[in-house]
Protein backbone atom coordinates (compact mmCIF):
# COMPACT_ATOMS: atom_id res chain seq x y z
CA UNK A 1 0.00 0.00 0.00
CA UNK A 2 2.85 2.18 1.08
CA UNK A 3 3.98 1.37 -2.67
CA UNK A 4 1.02 2.21 -4.59
CA UNK A 5 0.33 5.70 -2.86
CA UNK A 6 4.31 6.49 -3.81
CA UNK A 7 3.41 6.09 -7.45
CA UNK A 8 -0.11 7.62 -7.14
CA UNK A 9 1.82 11.23 -6.36
CA UNK A 10 4.11 10.77 -9.05
CA UNK A 11 1.23 10.00 -11.50
CA UNK A 12 -0.65 12.84 -10.13
CA UNK A 13 2.69 15.31 -10.24
CA UNK A 14 3.13 13.93 -13.89
CA UNK A 15 -0.47 14.15 -14.89
CA UNK A 16 -2.84 16.27 -13.55
CA UNK A 17 -3.71 19.16 -14.82
CA UNK A 18 -1.85 21.78 -13.07
CA UNK A 19 -2.34 25.95 -13.02
CA UNK A 20 0.74 27.43 -12.57
CA UNK A 21 1.48 28.56 -15.92
CA UNK A 22 3.89 31.55 -16.14
CA UNK A 23 3.04 34.38 -17.83
CA UNK A 24 6.16 36.04 -19.82
CA UNK A 25 5.38 38.08 -22.95
CA UNK A 26 7.73 38.14 -25.82
CA UNK A 27 10.25 41.03 -26.77
CA UNK A 28 10.69 43.38 -29.66
CA UNK A 29 13.73 42.24 -31.63
CA UNK A 30 16.22 43.96 -33.87
CA UNK A 31 15.99 41.28 -36.98
CA UNK A 32 18.93 39.65 -37.53
CA UNK A 33 20.35 38.13 -40.98
CA UNK A 34 20.21 34.82 -42.87
CA UNK A 35 23.90 34.75 -41.64
CA UNK A 36 22.58 35.16 -38.26
CA UNK A 37 20.53 31.96 -38.27
CA UNK A 38 23.31 29.20 -36.90
CA UNK A 39 22.81 31.22 -33.66
CA UNK A 40 19.18 29.39 -33.47
CA UNK A 41 21.11 26.01 -33.98
CA UNK A 42 24.29 26.51 -31.89
CA UNK A 43 22.73 24.65 -28.56
CA UNK A 44 21.75 21.63 -29.94
CA UNK A 45 23.88 18.76 -31.52
CA UNK A 46 24.20 19.07 -34.74
CA UNK A 47 25.35 15.60 -35.76
CA UNK A 48 24.56 11.93 -34.69
CA UNK A 49 25.26 11.49 -30.49
CA UNK A 50 24.84 9.14 -27.81
CA UNK A 51 24.06 10.82 -23.83
CA UNK A 52 23.63 9.73 -20.13
CA UNK A 53 22.53 12.34 -18.30
CA UNK A 54 21.29 11.69 -14.11
CA UNK A 55 18.56 13.41 -13.47
CA UNK A 56 16.69 14.24 -10.28
CA UNK A 57 13.01 14.56 -10.87
CA UNK A 58 11.06 17.10 -8.53
CA UNK A 59 7.53 15.87 -8.49
CA UNK A 60 6.49 17.79 -5.72
CA UNK A 61 7.48 19.74 -2.65
CA UNK A 62 9.67 17.21 -0.78
CA UNK A 63 9.43 14.62 -3.10
CA UNK A 64 11.89 13.47 -5.74
CA UNK A 65 13.01 10.60 -7.77
CA UNK A 66 17.14 10.43 -8.63
CA UNK A 67 17.09 8.29 -12.30
CA UNK A 68 19.51 8.29 -14.97
CA UNK A 69 18.74 9.17 -18.50
CA UNK A 70 20.22 7.59 -21.83
CA UNK A 71 19.81 9.35 -25.28
CA UNK A 72 20.70 8.42 -28.55
CA UNK A 73 20.03 10.91 -31.48
CA UNK A 74 20.02 11.64 -35.22
CA UNK A 75 19.26 15.09 -35.89
CA UNK A 76 19.16 14.94 -39.67
CA UNK A 77 16.43 12.28 -39.51
CA UNK A 78 15.28 13.45 -36.43
CA UNK A 79 15.25 9.94 -34.49
CA UNK A 80 15.56 9.89 -30.93
CA UNK A 81 15.73 6.98 -28.47
CA UNK A 82 15.19 7.65 -25.03
CA UNK A 83 16.32 5.16 -21.78
CA UNK A 84 15.25 5.91 -18.07
CA UNK A 85 17.10 3.66 -15.90
CA UNK A 86 17.38 3.09 -11.90
CA UNK A 87 20.22 3.71 -10.51
CA UNK A 88 21.24 0.26 -10.83
CA UNK A 89 20.77 0.42 -14.13
CA UNK A 90 17.55 -1.42 -14.52
CA UNK A 91 15.65 -0.41 -17.82
CA UNK A 92 12.18 1.40 -16.86
CA UNK A 93 11.53 2.90 -19.79
CA UNK A 94 12.23 2.53 -23.29
CA UNK A 95 11.04 4.39 -26.66
CA UNK A 96 12.14 5.57 -30.03
CA UNK A 97 10.78 8.78 -31.84
CA UNK A 98 10.99 7.78 -36.09
CA UNK A 99 9.04 9.58 -38.49
CA UNK A 100 7.23 11.51 -35.82
CA UNK A 101 5.66 8.43 -34.27
CA UNK A 102 6.73 7.43 -30.84
CA UNK A 103 7.16 3.70 -30.93
CA UNK A 104 7.14 2.35 -27.01
CA UNK A 105 9.75 -0.77 -26.55
CA UNK A 106 9.32 -1.00 -22.54
CA UNK A 107 7.82 0.78 -19.90
CA UNK A 108 7.92 -0.25 -16.43
CA UNK A 109 4.69 0.98 -13.95
CA UNK A 110 4.51 4.11 -13.36
CA UNK A 111 5.80 5.01 -16.48
CA UNK A 112 3.94 3.12 -18.47
CA UNK A 113 0.66 5.26 -19.40
CA UNK A 114 1.01 6.98 -23.16
CA UNK A 115 0.37 10.20 -21.92
CA UNK A 116 3.68 9.42 -19.88
CA UNK A 117 5.40 8.04 -22.80
CA UNK A 118 4.03 11.30 -25.16
CA UNK A 119 5.33 13.83 -22.40
CA UNK A 120 8.52 12.48 -22.04
CA UNK A 121 9.40 12.36 -25.91
CA UNK A 122 7.83 15.69 -26.51
CA UNK A 123 10.48 16.61 -23.73
CA UNK A 124 13.55 15.08 -24.81
CA UNK A 125 12.92 16.58 -28.18
CA UNK A 126 12.19 19.97 -27.28
CA UNK A 127 15.70 19.42 -25.15
CA UNK A 128 17.98 17.87 -27.80
CA UNK A 129 16.03 18.59 -31.53
CA UNK A 130 15.80 22.19 -33.07
CA UNK A 131 12.24 22.71 -33.84
CA UNK A 132 11.20 21.98 -37.53
CA UNK A 133 11.50 24.35 -40.31
CA UNK A 134 13.58 27.99 -40.02
CA UNK A 135 12.41 30.33 -37.39
CA UNK A 136 9.65 32.97 -38.10
CA UNK A 137 11.69 35.52 -36.11
CA UNK A 138 15.46 35.85 -35.01
CA UNK A 139 17.72 38.60 -33.88
CA UNK A 140 18.76 40.65 -30.89
CA UNK A 141 16.41 42.03 -27.78
CA UNK A 142 18.42 45.58 -26.65
CA UNK A 143 20.45 44.62 -24.48
CA UNK A 144 22.05 41.76 -26.74
CA UNK A 145 20.15 38.90 -26.00
CA UNK A 146 20.06 36.57 -29.15
CA UNK A 147 16.17 35.24 -29.81
CA UNK A 148 14.65 32.67 -32.14
CA UNK A 149 10.89 31.88 -32.58
CA UNK A 150 9.54 29.01 -34.29
CA UNK A 151 5.61 28.83 -34.78
CA UNK A 152 4.16 25.33 -35.32
CA UNK A 153 0.85 24.58 -37.12
CA UNK A 154 -1.22 24.36 -34.06
CA UNK A 155 -0.31 27.49 -32.35
CA UNK A 156 1.95 26.73 -30.04
CA UNK A 157 5.58 28.16 -30.46
CA UNK A 158 9.09 27.86 -29.58
CA UNK A 159 11.78 30.57 -28.42
CA UNK A 160 15.55 30.19 -27.86
CA UNK A 161 17.12 32.68 -26.47
CA UNK A 162 20.68 33.20 -24.75
CA UNK A 163 24.52 34.23 -24.97
CA UNK A 164 27.65 32.79 -24.75
CA UNK A 165 28.25 34.68 -21.67
CA UNK A 166 25.01 34.35 -19.95
CA UNK A 167 23.61 31.39 -20.76
CA UNK A 168 21.11 29.50 -23.00
CA UNK A 169 17.18 29.54 -22.28
CA UNK A 170 14.45 27.12 -24.18
CA UNK A 171 10.62 28.56 -24.15
CA UNK A 172 7.74 26.33 -25.06
CA UNK A 173 4.50 28.80 -24.90
CA UNK A 174 1.02 27.20 -25.99
CA UNK A 175 -1.68 28.72 -28.10
CA UNK A 176 -2.66 31.60 -25.54
CA UNK A 177 1.21 32.54 -25.56
CA UNK A 178 1.42 30.72 -21.55
CA UNK A 179 4.80 29.74 -20.94
CA UNK A 180 4.51 25.38 -20.83
CA UNK A 181 7.99 24.44 -20.74
CA UNK A 182 10.86 26.77 -19.73
CA UNK A 183 14.90 25.01 -19.76
CA UNK A 184 17.99 26.65 -18.93
CA UNK A 185 21.03 24.89 -20.80
CA UNK A 186 24.64 26.07 -18.99
CA UNK A 187 27.92 25.11 -20.56
CA UNK A 188 30.29 23.53 -20.86
CA UNK A 189 29.08 21.58 -24.09
CA UNK A 190 30.32 18.78 -24.64
CA UNK A 191 29.33 16.76 -28.20
CA UNK A 192 27.33 19.50 -28.74
CA UNK A 193 25.71 18.99 -25.31
CA UNK A 194 25.07 21.00 -22.55
CA UNK A 195 26.46 19.82 -19.39
CA UNK A 196 23.90 21.78 -16.98
CA UNK A 197 19.76 21.20 -18.34
CA UNK A 198 16.99 22.42 -16.45
CA UNK A 199 13.30 21.72 -17.18
CA UNK A 200 10.44 23.29 -15.78
CA UNK A 201 7.24 21.88 -16.84
CA UNK A 202 3.98 24.05 -15.83
CA UNK A 203 1.13 22.70 -17.98
CA UNK A 204 -0.67 20.24 -18.12
CA UNK A 205 1.69 19.34 -15.54
CA UNK A 206 4.25 20.57 -12.89
CA UNK A 207 7.56 19.35 -12.49
CA UNK A 208 10.93 19.83 -12.95
CA UNK A 209 14.20 18.13 -14.10
CA UNK A 210 17.72 18.93 -13.03
CA UNK A 211 19.90 16.98 -15.55
CA UNK A 212 24.03 16.39 -14.91
CA UNK A 213 26.07 14.86 -18.27
CA UNK A 214 27.80 12.17 -17.03
CA UNK A 215 29.16 10.52 -20.28
CA UNK A 216 28.43 11.93 -24.44
CA UNK A 217 29.94 10.28 -27.35
CA UNK A 218 29.24 11.23 -31.24
CA UNK B 1 5.60 -4.04 -12.43
CA UNK B 2 7.02 -1.81 -9.80
CA UNK B 3 7.09 -5.11 -7.70
CA UNK B 4 8.61 -6.76 -10.77
CA UNK B 5 11.83 -4.28 -11.23
CA UNK B 6 12.50 -4.55 -7.24
CA UNK B 7 12.86 -8.26 -7.49
CA UNK B 8 15.03 -7.68 -9.91
CA UNK B 9 17.25 -5.25 -8.08
CA UNK B 10 17.07 -8.07 -5.56
CA UNK B 11 18.17 -10.78 -7.25
CA UNK B 12 21.01 -9.26 -8.78
CA UNK B 13 22.57 -8.20 -5.60
CA UNK B 14 21.84 -11.29 -3.80
CA UNK B 15 24.11 -13.33 -5.67
CA UNK B 16 26.79 -10.98 -5.38
CA UNK B 17 27.07 -10.74 -2.06
CA UNK B 18 26.18 -14.40 -1.23
CA UNK B 19 29.26 -15.24 -4.09
CA UNK B 20 31.32 -13.21 -2.07
CA UNK B 21 30.18 -15.27 1.05
CA UNK B 22 30.47 -18.24 -0.31
CA UNK B 23 34.36 -17.52 -2.03
CA UNK B 24 35.60 -15.86 1.11
CA UNK B 25 35.06 -19.11 3.69
CA UNK B 26 37.74 -21.51 1.71
CA UNK B 27 39.35 -22.56 -1.25
CA UNK B 28 36.27 -23.31 -3.76
CA UNK B 29 37.16 -27.39 -3.84
CA UNK B 30 33.83 -27.78 -4.08
CA UNK B 31 30.30 -27.26 -3.74
CA UNK B 32 29.83 -28.80 -0.39
CA UNK B 33 32.56 -27.07 1.08
CA UNK B 34 31.04 -23.50 -0.15
CA UNK B 35 27.83 -23.89 1.63
CA UNK B 36 29.60 -24.82 4.81
CA UNK B 37 31.78 -22.54 4.98
CA UNK B 38 29.51 -19.72 4.56
CA UNK B 39 28.24 -20.39 7.73
CA UNK B 40 31.44 -19.00 9.14
CA UNK B 41 30.99 -15.45 7.50
CA UNK B 42 30.26 -12.53 9.70
CA UNK B 43 30.61 -9.76 7.70
CA UNK B 44 31.67 -9.02 4.26
CA UNK B 45 32.73 -5.32 2.86
CA UNK B 46 33.85 -4.60 -0.81
CA UNK B 47 33.99 -1.67 -3.01
CA UNK B 48 32.37 -2.67 -6.72
CA UNK B 49 32.74 -1.28 -10.36
CA UNK B 50 29.40 -1.81 -12.24
CA UNK B 51 29.52 -2.00 -15.92
CA UNK B 52 26.30 -1.37 -17.82
CA UNK B 53 26.12 -2.40 -21.49
CA UNK B 54 23.33 -1.20 -23.40
CA UNK B 55 22.75 -1.20 -26.96
CA UNK B 56 21.99 2.33 -27.14
CA UNK B 57 25.50 3.11 -26.02
CA UNK B 58 28.83 2.50 -27.42
CA UNK B 59 31.09 2.50 -24.19
CA UNK B 60 29.21 0.84 -21.30
CA UNK B 61 27.72 2.94 -18.49
CA UNK B 62 30.54 2.36 -15.61
CA UNK B 63 29.03 3.09 -11.39
CA UNK B 64 30.93 3.02 -8.66
CA UNK B 65 29.96 2.14 -5.08
CA UNK B 66 30.49 -0.57 -2.08
CA UNK B 67 28.94 -2.39 -0.10
CA UNK B 68 28.34 -4.19 3.40
CA UNK B 69 27.01 -7.37 4.71
CA UNK B 70 26.37 -8.49 8.14
CA UNK B 71 24.81 -12.01 8.70
CA UNK B 72 22.46 -12.72 9.54
CA UNK B 73 20.07 -10.02 7.52
CA UNK B 74 21.86 -6.64 7.45
CA UNK B 75 22.77 -5.09 4.17
CA UNK B 76 24.37 -2.03 2.68
CA UNK B 77 24.25 -1.69 -1.06
CA UNK B 78 25.78 1.95 -2.31
CA UNK B 79 26.19 3.65 -5.40
CA UNK B 80 28.59 6.50 -5.08
CA UNK B 81 28.53 7.68 -9.18
CA UNK B 82 27.56 8.42 -11.11
CA UNK B 83 24.15 8.60 -9.41
CA UNK B 84 24.46 8.14 -5.30
CA UNK B 85 21.87 6.43 -3.51
CA UNK B 86 21.79 3.44 -1.26
CA UNK B 87 19.22 0.55 0.01
CA UNK B 88 19.81 -0.20 4.07
CA UNK B 89 18.22 -3.46 4.99
CA UNK B 90 17.76 -4.29 8.34
CA UNK B 91 16.25 -7.36 9.65
CA UNK B 92 12.56 -6.98 7.93
CA UNK B 93 13.00 -3.13 7.92
CA UNK B 94 14.27 -2.13 3.92
CA UNK B 95 14.92 2.13 3.40
CA UNK B 96 15.40 3.60 0.22
CA UNK B 97 17.88 7.19 -0.29
CA UNK B 98 18.88 9.14 -3.10
CA UNK B 99 21.80 12.10 -2.24
CA UNK B 100 20.77 15.23 -3.91
CA UNK B 101 21.44 18.90 -3.06
CA UNK B 102 23.73 18.23 -0.05
CA UNK B 103 21.38 15.32 1.45
CA UNK B 104 19.64 11.95 1.71
CA UNK B 105 16.07 12.18 0.62
CA UNK B 106 13.83 8.87 0.94
CA UNK B 107 12.85 7.56 -2.72
CA UNK B 108 9.50 8.34 -3.02
CA UNK B 109 9.10 4.41 -4.08
CA UNK B 110 9.53 2.05 -1.30
CA UNK B 111 7.96 -1.40 -2.29
CA UNK B 112 8.08 -2.50 1.31
CA UNK B 113 6.06 -6.03 0.80
CA UNK B 114 7.78 -7.13 -2.48
CA UNK B 115 11.31 -6.40 -0.53
CA UNK B 116 10.33 -8.25 2.46
CA UNK B 117 8.96 -11.35 0.12
CA UNK B 118 12.28 -11.43 -1.20
CA UNK B 119 14.24 -11.24 1.67
CA UNK B 120 13.11 -14.33 2.75
CA UNK B 121 14.82 -15.80 -0.20
CA UNK B 122 18.33 -13.88 0.49
CA UNK B 123 18.37 -15.06 4.03
CA UNK B 124 17.78 -19.20 2.19
CA UNK B 125 21.13 -18.00 0.12
CA UNK B 126 23.33 -16.49 3.54
CA UNK B 127 23.22 -19.84 4.93
CA UNK B 128 24.10 -21.69 2.42
CA UNK B 129 20.77 -22.79 1.80
CA UNK B 130 21.06 -22.68 -2.46
CA UNK B 131 19.19 -26.10 -2.95
CA UNK B 132 15.78 -24.16 -1.69
CA UNK B 133 16.21 -21.39 -3.78
CA UNK B 134 12.64 -20.43 -5.58
CA UNK B 135 14.65 -18.40 -8.08
CA UNK B 136 17.65 -19.90 -9.29
CA UNK B 137 18.93 -23.24 -10.02
CA UNK B 138 22.78 -23.61 -9.58
CA UNK B 139 25.31 -24.81 -11.38
CA UNK B 140 28.91 -24.97 -9.87
CA UNK B 141 32.40 -25.01 -12.12
CA UNK B 142 35.82 -25.98 -10.08
CA UNK B 143 37.41 -24.49 -13.16
CA UNK B 144 40.25 -22.49 -12.81
CA UNK B 145 38.71 -20.19 -12.34
CA UNK B 146 36.27 -21.26 -10.53
CA UNK B 147 32.62 -20.13 -10.80
CA UNK B 148 28.72 -20.41 -9.64
CA UNK B 149 26.31 -20.74 -12.62
CA UNK B 150 23.02 -19.17 -11.78
CA UNK B 151 20.14 -19.86 -14.07
CA UNK B 152 16.62 -18.40 -13.44
CA UNK B 153 13.46 -20.25 -13.04
CA UNK B 154 10.61 -19.30 -14.67
CA UNK B 155 9.11 -15.90 -14.25
CA UNK B 156 12.30 -14.31 -13.17
CA UNK B 157 13.62 -15.97 -16.78
CA UNK B 158 11.74 -12.83 -18.06
CA UNK B 159 14.45 -10.51 -16.81
CA UNK B 160 17.54 -12.65 -16.34
CA UNK B 161 19.11 -14.74 -18.45
CA UNK B 162 22.31 -15.75 -16.61
CA UNK B 163 24.36 -15.14 -13.68
CA UNK B 164 27.78 -16.14 -13.32
CA UNK B 165 29.72 -15.46 -10.46
CA UNK B 166 33.68 -15.46 -11.06
CA UNK B 167 35.76 -16.50 -8.30
CA UNK B 168 39.50 -15.35 -7.64
CA UNK B 169 42.23 -17.50 -7.13
CA UNK B 170 43.06 -15.78 -4.05
CA UNK B 171 41.08 -17.28 -1.52
CA UNK B 172 37.82 -15.26 0.23
CA UNK B 173 37.43 -13.17 -2.88
CA UNK B 174 35.65 -13.14 -6.21
CA UNK B 175 36.78 -11.15 -9.45
CA UNK B 176 33.53 -10.06 -10.78
CA UNK B 177 29.94 -10.88 -11.49
CA UNK B 178 28.38 -11.09 -15.13
CA UNK B 179 24.42 -11.00 -15.64
CA UNK B 180 23.17 -11.26 -18.83
CA UNK B 181 19.48 -10.21 -19.57
CA UNK B 182 17.53 -11.21 -22.24
CA UNK B 183 17.31 -9.12 -25.42
CA UNK B 184 21.57 -8.78 -25.24
CA UNK B 185 21.88 -6.22 -22.77
CA UNK B 186 24.26 -7.13 -19.66
CA UNK B 187 25.90 -6.20 -16.31
CA UNK B 188 29.32 -6.81 -15.15
CA UNK B 189 30.16 -6.15 -11.72
CA UNK B 190 34.02 -6.07 -10.60
CA UNK B 191 35.01 -6.52 -6.61
CA UNK B 192 37.99 -4.70 -5.02
CA UNK B 193 39.42 -4.85 -1.73
CA UNK B 194 37.30 -7.44 -0.30
CA UNK B 195 37.29 -7.12 3.34
CA UNK B 196 35.78 -10.54 5.41
CA UNK B 197 34.93 -10.54 9.00
CA UNK B 198 35.96 -7.09 9.97
CA UNK B 199 34.31 -4.79 12.06
CA UNK B 200 30.94 -3.09 10.84
CA UNK B 201 29.14 -0.56 12.85
CA UNK B 202 25.63 -1.31 13.17
CA UNK B 203 24.76 2.40 11.94
CA UNK B 204 26.32 1.66 8.61
CA UNK B 205 22.66 -0.64 7.87
CA UNK B 206 20.30 2.13 9.51
CA UNK B 207 21.28 5.23 8.43
CA UNK B 208 22.26 6.50 4.72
Amino acid sequence: MIRRKGLDICLLGFLILSGGCIPMAETALSPGSPDDLPVCYAIFPAGPWESVYKIEAIITRGVSSSLLGVTKGEPSERTLQSLLLTPEGFILFDAELREGGIAVRKAVAPFDSPAFARGLMEDVTLLFLPPQGRPKTWGKEADGTWVCRWESPDGSRTEVRGSMDHGWRILRRDDQGEVTREVSLNGPFVQGLAFHLELRASKPASYRLRMTLVQAAP
Amino acid sequence: MERSRMKRFLFLSVPIVTGLLCAAAAPPQDWASLKEASRNIRSVKAEFLQKRYLQILTEPLLSKGRFFFYAPGSLRWEYLSPLRSVMLQKGDTIQLYHFSEGVWKPEMTQAVESRRMVLAEISQWFQGRFDESKAFTHLYLAGPPARVILAPKEGINRFIHRIEIVLSARSGVIDRVEIEEPGGSRTSIEFRNVEINSSIPSEIFEKP
